[in-house]
């Protein structure tokens, strides 16, 4: 009799602590944060995909919590991933991109468990456990604007994007009025391609642009911008580019007036500090000084390098506020 | 007049062709023995990649060209093993060298370069001017004021042409295209101008796509080749098999593709005409286009049926 009762015990302890380790209990997550990232692109195109793969390196080394990646992830594949890494005990789930803002939002009520982080670009209403980066791009432009109108000899610019995305079409509206507002000679052009990474495709609408006559092309493409560049290597006129997310200057010194370095680190380390002090959700602004640098000023006047500082710090500080009008391109008149 | 008839546009035009012309030479030689090849976009990919890596490891273009056209060939081949030795569905194995193509292209190069802030470069090819010709008005500075690979396409042309309609050796290519079994009785060895066709063809295409990061970009990314494989499988339909017509068709796609970067350039259009449709004129030229001439096209009766000397028709 009593070893049956033994036994009996023995199998209710036995299940109970079976029970306990299979759920996945908020006492038991909080204590073990797991972080994952999803990434559209591959991670080593140095740019917009590399970008996202150093915040999965810098949580592990900032935060010592363990991480993991996924890449080339379309918005179709991304949902199929992320309930994978959730039920892989995946705690914290990062999204590198506007495509999935939908996604997170659907995601987010049916697991209240786990944190959402998602890159947007608006103040959205979002679940409670969801995470808002808000970048601001509009504004980190305007300061492009500005060099470009001084830089400019033909007092012809343009703009080079691939997808007309909300955060492009507003980008282009603040560099046409920075433009006018240093520059009111200068007409300013604009062109999608297509795709953020054909340089073939950025390369033909590059070389069009510059047989019209334009000498400074503000690049809103990711891998296109190396068939930017290489239209202007092959221009007869001096012609001169920007690029973003990453420093590209070593591949064309003559050809660079500037880089606007977009870092996704620092926003992620504010959501990722949030989320281990015990809050579920918040918003995060990602705008210049936090995760956007203007650098690698060159190839212009003193003069334009100095107002074109003069203006990213006016607008870091508040003193310009860009127009914000993401539906449509509507050039300054 | 000049959005249509202007020197940088027909130079764009130029530039633009070549690869798709190369890549459309080396798939009509392919298919005129008899063998679909619909993996080269995977193939031209390939090339793109191994062209580049080879380049920017040698320091010389050559190099890379040649590497980029043996692997292109490489991958050729076993389209050939499955359709000439084994008789596998040629649409099938051709779709599974296209994935193959596009998995292993992007492999290769994380294999090679890692993942690094700053991706690697190399200079692309320069223009060269050919002396008197290249000093005709107009006609110079378009046709004769280009690179090397541009020069190269114009010959492969002329040389493919000759090839195919007034040699033997291309006589009995078309054969095995059109008749396997009556070249097979006159002594035709089907199954090696078959091996033949498609290695040498694979060299066409593999430098195709080296070309697109040697001159375009001076860069690989994964999308570098982004459907031109595809556009110079069309080409060939549209040139019905003949290089010349496939030389003209790859000049009209790649001059309504230029165009239609010109006027998306322009202020005046950019505000009435949205980038989506400009982007799209080029193939819906295409397909209009190819629909006509489809009509009449006569493929090589051959092409995709695996010859078996001992099958009974």
């Amino acid at each position: 009799m009593k070893t049956k009762w033994t036994r009996r015990l023995f199998f209710a302890a036995a299940a109970f602590a079976a029970l306990a380790l299979a759920a996945p209990g908020p006492v038991l997550a909080a204590k073990a944060h797991k972080f994952a990232i999803i990434l559209p692109g591959p991670i080593e195109d140095a740019d917009y995909n590399f970008r996202g793969y150093e915040v999965a390196q810098d949580v592990k080394k900032m935060f010592k919590i363990e991480t993991s990646y996924s890449e080339r992830i379309s918005p179709a594949d991304a949902e199929r991933v992320a309930r994978e890494y959730i039920s892989s005990g995946f705690t914290i789930i990062g999204f590198h991109g506007g495509q999935y803002v939908r996604l997170v939002q659907k995601l987010a009520p049916k697991f209240p468990e786990v944190t959402f982080i998602m890159e947007s670009s608006a103040k959205f209403k979002v679940p409670k456990n969801v995470w808002n980066i808000h970048r601001h791009y509009f504004q980190a432009f305007y300061p492009f604007g500005v060099l470009a109108g001084l830089a400019t000899k033909t007092n012809k610019v343009s703009v080079i994007a691939g997808i007309p995305l909300p955060d492009f079409k507003a980008s282009i509206n603040t560099i046409s009025d920075a433009l006018k507002a240093t520059n009111p000679k200068a007409e300013l052009t604009y062109s999608f391609t297509g795709n953020q990474n054909d340089p073939v495709k950025a390369r033909q609408t590059a070389d069009a642009m510059i047989a019209g006559g334009v000498d400074f092309i503000i690049n809103m493409v990711n891998l296109g911008v190396y068939g930017v560049v290489e239209a202007a290597k092959k221009s007869k006129r001096k012609v001169l580019v920007t690029t973003f997310y990453t420093d590209k200057t070593d591949k064309a010194p003559e050809h660079f007036a500037g880089t606007l370095i977009i870092d996704f680190r620092p926003p992620y380390r504010k959501a990722l500090a949030g989320i281990l002090k015990g809050s579920p959700g918040g918003y995060v602004p990602m705008q210049l000084g936090v995760g956007f640098e203007i650098t690698s000023l060159g190839n212009v006047s003193a003069e334009a390098m100095k107002r074109t500082k003069e203006a990213y710090e006016k607008v870091r500080a508040g003193k310009i506020k860009p127009r914000l009008e993401m539906k449509k391109v509507m050039l300054a008149k | 007049m000049s959005l249509l008839f202007d020197i940088s546009l027909f130079q764009l035009t130029m530039l633009m062709m070549a690869p798709l012309i190369i890549a459309c030479l080396g798939e009509t030689i392919i298919e005129r023995s008899g063998i679909l090849n619909v993996g080269i976009e995977g193939v031209v990919t390939l090339g793109s990649v191994t062209g580049f890596l080879l380049t920017y490891y040698s320091g010389s273009a050559i190099i890379g060209c040649m590497v980029a056209a043996l692997s292109g060939s490489v991958l050729t081949l076993l389209l050939a093993y499955f359709s000439v030795t084994l008789r596998a569905n040629q649409i099938v194995i051709g779709l599974g060298i296209f994935v193959l193509g596009l998995g292993i292209s992007p492999t290769i190069y994380r294999l090679a370069v890692g993942v690094v802030q700053s991706i690697p470069q190399v200079p692309t090819l320069k223009e060269i001017h050919i002396p008197l010709l290249g000093s005709i008005p107009f006609i110079g500075e378009i046709f004769f004021a280009q690179n090397g690979l541009v020069y190269l396409s114009y010959f492969l042309v002329a040389a493919v042409s000759f090839f195919l309609f007034k040699t033997p050796l291309g006589l009995r290519l078309r054969a095995c295209g059109e008749n396997p079994r009556a070249a097979d009785t006159v002594g035709i060895d089907v199954a090696r101008m078959r091996y033949g066709a498609c290695a040498v063809g694979g060299l066409f295409l593999g430098v195709a796509g080296a070309y697109l990061p040697l001159v375009i970009s001076g860069s690989f990314t994964d999308n570098i080749v982004n459907g031109r494989g595809w556009l110079a499988l069309m080409l060939v339909i549209f040139g019905r098999w003949v290089p010349v017509w496939s030389f003209v068709g790859a000049l009209l796609f790649a001059y309504v593709d230029a165009f239609q970067f010109k006027v998306n350039a322009l202020p005046q259009f950019a505000k009435i005409i949205p980038p989506q449709f400009l982007l799209m004129l080029p193939y819906v030229f295409a397909m209009i286009v190819l629909v006509q001439v489809a009509r009449g096209a006569e493929s090589p009766r051959a092409l995709t049926r695996p010859y078996d000397r001992e099958a009974r028709d």
